[in-house]
């Protein structure tokens, strides 16, 4: 399975959906909550988004060598491959 | 000032800002809520009310381009989804909110 790391902010009820999402379907994932990061974490966690062309707007999922920014399902599942 | 008190008053600062603009507070009334109270604890800590589901980072000028509501910043965006980022607004012709995703600004603009 493809690795997936989550990046996300405590405040947002957008990556709160995203965290269930991966939890619900049994999906191994990497989080971290931006807001909640220390400076250099931050600065790390948005250089990785620059790097997908991400701008910022969470949550930001990294799936395999694909980005997902927001909350998309049915991105998730094409990309992981599997069935809503 | 309690947080229901401030979150009535941001509602109340807010609602006619983005009447203005063509939008309303979202009918999911939950998500209303806990955005709202996101904003005030994000005003606490900053002094200001963020959205909720954007970085704050070091560079100000950049950070006040998500100071809510942030729609003037994003029009072009928004006006695409019928909804600003975090979902608190929008267009004033919405009345299912589930139907609208969050798609990101790279693929609008």
């Amino acid at each position: 399975m493809k690795k997936v790391r989550l990046y996300t902010l405590s405040t947002c009820p957008w990556c709160r959906k995203a965290k269930q999402y991966f939890t619900k379907n049994k999906i191994p994932f990497e989080n971290i909550d931006y807001d909640l990061a220390t400076e250099e974490e931050q600065e790390a966690i948005m250089d990785q988004m620059d790097e997908y062309g991400g701008t910022g707007e969470f949550p930001f999922a990294i799936i395999g060598k694909d980005s997902v920014c927001g909350f998309d399902p049915d991105e998730y599942a094409r990309l992981l491959g599997k069935h809503k | 000032m309690s947080a229901e008190s401030r979150k009535r008053d941001l509602r109340f600062l807010f609602g006619p800002i983005v009447d203005a603009l063509g939008y309303k507070f979202s009918p999911d009334a939950e998500l209303v809520d806990f955005c709202l109270e996101q904003e005030v604890k994000l005003e606490e800590k900053h002094g200001i009310p963020f959205c909720p589901c954007q970085a704050i980072t070091k560079d100000r000028k950049r950070n006040m381009k998500i100071v809510c509501p942030c729609i003037p910043f994003h029009r072009k965006h928004y006006d695409a989804m019928k909804r600003c980022w975090c979902g608190l607004y929008v267009h004033k012709d919405v009345t299912d909110p589930d139907t609208l995703k969050q798609i990101p600004a790279s693929k609008v603009l």
